[in-house]
């Protein structure tokens, strides 16, 4: 499917800017507030003159006041690194969710390059795939339109993996983004809150998808997590006896799918978002979640500004 | 016990058969769909989260297992229909002859709405189920089940019977019988062995009936036309209640109504009603009697054929035909056509008369010929027999039909020809041997051939004319002979015939050289045709005798058959029932998934 968007939709998005919730350094100069000190236009501080300081940056008043040589420090405005982890395994080969999945990515970039933000589109599924990075300024979006249409959905999930990969290069902190349904095989799926407080911190964390985030806000990144569902992850959709086959695993499970095992998966589907919601908050991660059938623009225009993600 | 065709370790292997295919078939594994999902983690945990419901899953697999076996026992139940014949109990009367009385009067109505006959088949089933072995029999069909110990076969004998309406045939026999019983209401007498055990049907019940129903002539005086009567409809009706009863007395011709009357009957009195009857006019009759208390329906009807209503279509073909033209003319029932040989055409008349002349070949319609020419190619008389004979002497008359009445005496011949052929009998011969009258009859035509003719006899003017000339036409054109039974019952026809029915539907008939054979089931009016002709005859159920069910025959000492239970029918079907309800049951559980 072709990853397009309409002029009116792009214009809006041009209104948006991606929160940090952090004060992160970049590499280079754009219109975000960094934490160094540097040849911004905002006045911060003042602080003792030290030899091989650039005498342009002198505060010649208070010198006539205080007699003192002092040197205006400005805030310095840097660029925000943001990394997009999009979950290509084969449990979002469900068109609808794939497309989601990009279309949010697509969103998110023309948001970031907008705002002259570095962008990294990374991959993932076991491991990291090939990294894109577009560059700056917002004529790079169709870059990231052909990238993002050039991937396609296989293989397996450990997105703890895939984070530990992502963590063991050297990169500039950041935002990092992670767009996924959070469905792994093998690993239990996120526990519901008690159930997480119960069996403790060790346990809670080494399992799930959740293993993976943690990694990422330790390190020090501003994670966000965006959790794409669709309606045949929240309801089996059909009665009588199945054969349920894992896309992932291929693991084959036969079932007698009756109304109550039904209201039962549902229950359960709703409790595995709960908590990770509730994980996603314990941890200071941010957390939105995108059901597939929902519109794209309200997605992106709502969920994405209640969500705190976009402003 | 038996059952169906099978020995009782057959049905029993059957019954376990199919309730194993059932337990097969609960436990075979269907294919079911295949649905990807992007993870079975969920499921995983629904599954091990639902681990308590087992217990329950496990009754219900159970349950169901249970109900489907029972149904597969049912329906193999309903299909072997297991009794109780040579079971326990059943040797009170060993090899048993049941006879059915299947005269109408058993269609009679008693008061708890059942007929006799139903309680008749019940007595019967009663007196199959305490035998080793049975045999049924109706008066009416004789045999229709020989001895058997398979209730399947009696059952289905006993289902396709049904009161026959027509007369007895001989008493049943079947070899090897230790008893006899005979279920009858005891309307017409039997002479009966006194072996038989008669089970009596009889309850009194009231009924009103045609008895008598019938045309009869009247002399015309010479009148023709269409307003002069033909004859008159004779109907006869009988109360046989023990209470007076209005009777409602309908009688059509055709589809006009010709009579239309209430009258009231005291209990036991007869009533006669004569209507006249026009030449002109439809010739079918029907004559129907309605009354508030009335048992049987077979007698309500009467039917009637009108055979003088329409004329009788006779060609004569011939140049000097005066001497038959006086005859012919002055007889109303018959329209008389004259031809020269030169002018006639064969086709659209009942009779030809050919005087003195003969077509090259045999006539299609049925034909007499008088005095046909020597030169007539079918008429070559075989071998060395005399062909002619002067002043012959006529002294017998023969016994055949056309010559019944007809006084030779009278009859002075000159000179006649010898009529005989391979496919002409003689009826008449001279006192020398040599016929001279002789008639032909095949499937499709009759013929009557007359060695002499007015130029070489007195014919024209002796006694013997009209009588002879009478018989011929009567026999030629309306083939079907008057001496027929018309009550319902297997009726011999004379030659090869075809029977129809007034609805159109043909009567099987069981063809015979020279006779055939059908049962005239119902009363009705029925075509007749035969040798070219047709007719119609009317078939009644008229009988007083078996009209008058509220007597009997037997005797006070005579075993008397229960009234059957309303409750009472063949087990099997309750098994067929509760098989349905048990597969609706399961159906109803499995799509409303009231399951766990």
């Amino acid at each position: 499917m072709a990853l397009r968007f309409e002029n009116d939709f792009l214009k809006k998005l041009e209104y948006l800017h991606v929160v940090s919730k952090r004060a992160l350094a970049g590499q280079n100069r754009a219109d975000r507030l960094s934490p160094k000190r540097g040849r911004g236009l905002e006045f911060a501080d003042h602080r003792p003159y030290a030899a091989g300081d650039d005498y342009r940056h002198i505060d010649w008043k208070a010198y006539q006041r205080l007699n003192r040589l002092l040197l205006r420090l400005f805030d310095e405005e840097r660029d925000l690194s943001i990394y997009l982890l999009l979950d290509v395994s084969r449990s979002m080969a469900e068109p609808a969710k794939f497309d989601m999945a990009r279309r949010i990515a697509a969103a998110l970039c023309y948001v970031g390059l907008a705002h002259l933000d570095r962008l990294t589109i990374i991959p993932f599924g076991d491991d990291l795939g090939r990294e894109s990075s577009p560059g700056r300024g917002k004529g790079r979006i169709f870059r990231v339109f052909e990238s993002l249409e050039q991937l396609e959905a296989g293989g397996p999930t450990d997105l703890r993996a895939a984070c530990k990969a992502f963590a063991a290069r050297p990169r500039q902190l950041g935002l990092v983004v992670v767009i996924s349904d959070f469905l792994e095989p093998g690993a239990a799926p996120a526990r519901e809150p008690a159930e997480a407080d119960r069996v403790g911190p060790a346990v809670r964390d080494a399992i799930g998808p959740q293993a993976g985030l943690k990694i990422l806000r330790t390190i020090g990144h501003d994670v966000f997590a965006v959790h794409v569902t669709s309606e045949r992850d929240r309801d089996p959709g059909v009665f009588g006896t199945v054969r349920f086959v894992d896309v992932e695993t291929g693991e084959v499970r036969e079932i007698e799918v009756t109304p109550r095992l039904a209201a039962a998966y549902v229950k359960e589907a709703g409790k595995h978002a709960d908590a990770l919601e509730h994980f996603c908050g314990r941890y200071d991660i941010g957390y939105v979640r995108a059901d597939a059938e929902r519109p794209f623009e309200d997605v992106i225009l709502r969920a994405f500004r209640q969500g705190r993600f976009l402003a | 016990m038996t059952f169906a065709a099978l020995t009782a370790w057959q049905a029993w292997a059957v019954l376990i058969g199919a309730a194993g295919l059932a337990a097969a078939l609960f436990f075979i594994k269907l294919r079911p769909p295949r649905i990807l999902i992007p993870s079975l983690s969920l499921w995983q945990r629904v599954l091990d989260a639902s681990t308590e419901l087992t217990l329950w899953e496990r009754i219900r697999r159970a349950v169901s297992l249970v109900v489907t076996i029972a149904i597969a026992i049912v329906l193999a139940l309903s299909i072997l229909r297991p009794s109780r014949i040579g079971g326990a109990g059943a040797s009170a009367h060993g090899r048993t002859l049941v006879v059915l009385d299947s005269s109408w009067s058993m269609s009679a109505r008693t008061r708890g709405r059942e007929t006799r006959w139903d309680r008749a088949i019940a007595e019967a089933r009663r007196i199959a189920a305490s035998s080793d072995q049975v045999a049924i029999a109706t008066t009416a069909d004789g045999l229709v089940q020989g001895l058997t110990d398979d209730s399947v076969l009696v059952e289905s004998a006993l289902a396709r019977l049904a009161p026959s309406a027509f007369g007895d045939t001989s008493w049943p026999t079947v070899s090897g019988v230790q008893s006899v019983h005979f279920v009858t209401d005891g309307a017409v007498p039997h002479h009966l062995d006194r072996s038989v055990v008669i089970h009596s049907v009889f309850e009194p019940v009231n009924n009103v009936a045609i008895t008598a129903f019938d045309v009869r002539s009247t002399l015309t005086g010479g009148r023709r036309g269409p307003d002069s009567q033909v004859g008159t409809a004779y109907l006869e009706i009988a109360n046989f209640a023990s209470k007076p009863q209005t009777v409602h007395v309908t009688m059509f011709r055709g589809k006009g109504k010709i009579a239309d009357s209430n009258t009231n009957l005291a209990a036991g009195e007869a009533y006669r009603q004569v209507v006249p009857l026009a030449r002109q006019g439809d010739p079918a009759l029907h004559a129907h009697i309605e009354a508030p208390d009335n048992a049987l329906d077979v007698d309500d009807d009467g039917y009637a054929w009108i055979a003088r209503a329409r004329p009788l279509s006779v060609f004569v073909v011939g140049e000097h035909t005066e001497w038959i033209r006086r005859l012919l003319t002055n007889d109303p029932d018959i329209r008389a056509t004259f031809w020269t040989p030169g002018t006639y055409r064969d086709g659209g008349q009942d009779v030809t008369i050919f005087d003195r002349w003969a077509p090259p070949t045999l006539s299609g319609q049925p034909a007499l010929y008088f005095a046909p020419p020597d030169d007539t190619p079918w008429l070559a008389v075989p071998g060395d027999s005399a062909k002619d004979e002067r002043r012959p002497r006529w002294d017998f008359p023969g016994d055949h039909v056309v010559l019944r009445g007809v006084d030779p005496v009278t009859l002075r011949i000159d000179r006649a020809r010898n009529c005989e052929s391979a496919s002409r009998v003689p009826i008449a011969r001279t006192s020398r041997g040599m016929p001279i009258i002789c008639a032909g009859e095949s499937s499709d035509r009759r013929l009557v051939v007359v060695g002499f003719g007015p130029a070489e006899s007195n014919i024209a003017t002796a006694p013997a004319f009209p009588v002879l000339v009478a018989n011929a036409l009567e026999w030629l054109g309306r083939p079907a002979n008057r001496d027929l039974s018309l009550r319902p019952g297997l009726t011999p026809f004379v030659g090869p015939a075809r029977i129809t029915r007034d609805d159109g539907e043909s009567v099987p008939l069981t063809q015979l050289p020279a006779s055939s054979f059908g049962v005239l089931a119902a009363p009705g009016l029925y075509t007749v045709e035969s040798a070219g002709a047709r007719n119609t005859i009317a078939v009644n159920a008229t009988d007083p005798q078996r009209s008058n069910v509220a007597r009997t025959t037997l005797g006070a000492g005579t075993n008397t058959a229960p009234p059957r239970n309303p409750l009472e029918r063949p087990w099997w079907l309750a098994c067929a029932l509760a098989a349905f309800v048990l597969v609706f049951a399961e159906w109803w559980t499995w799509q409303r998934r009231l399951t766990v």
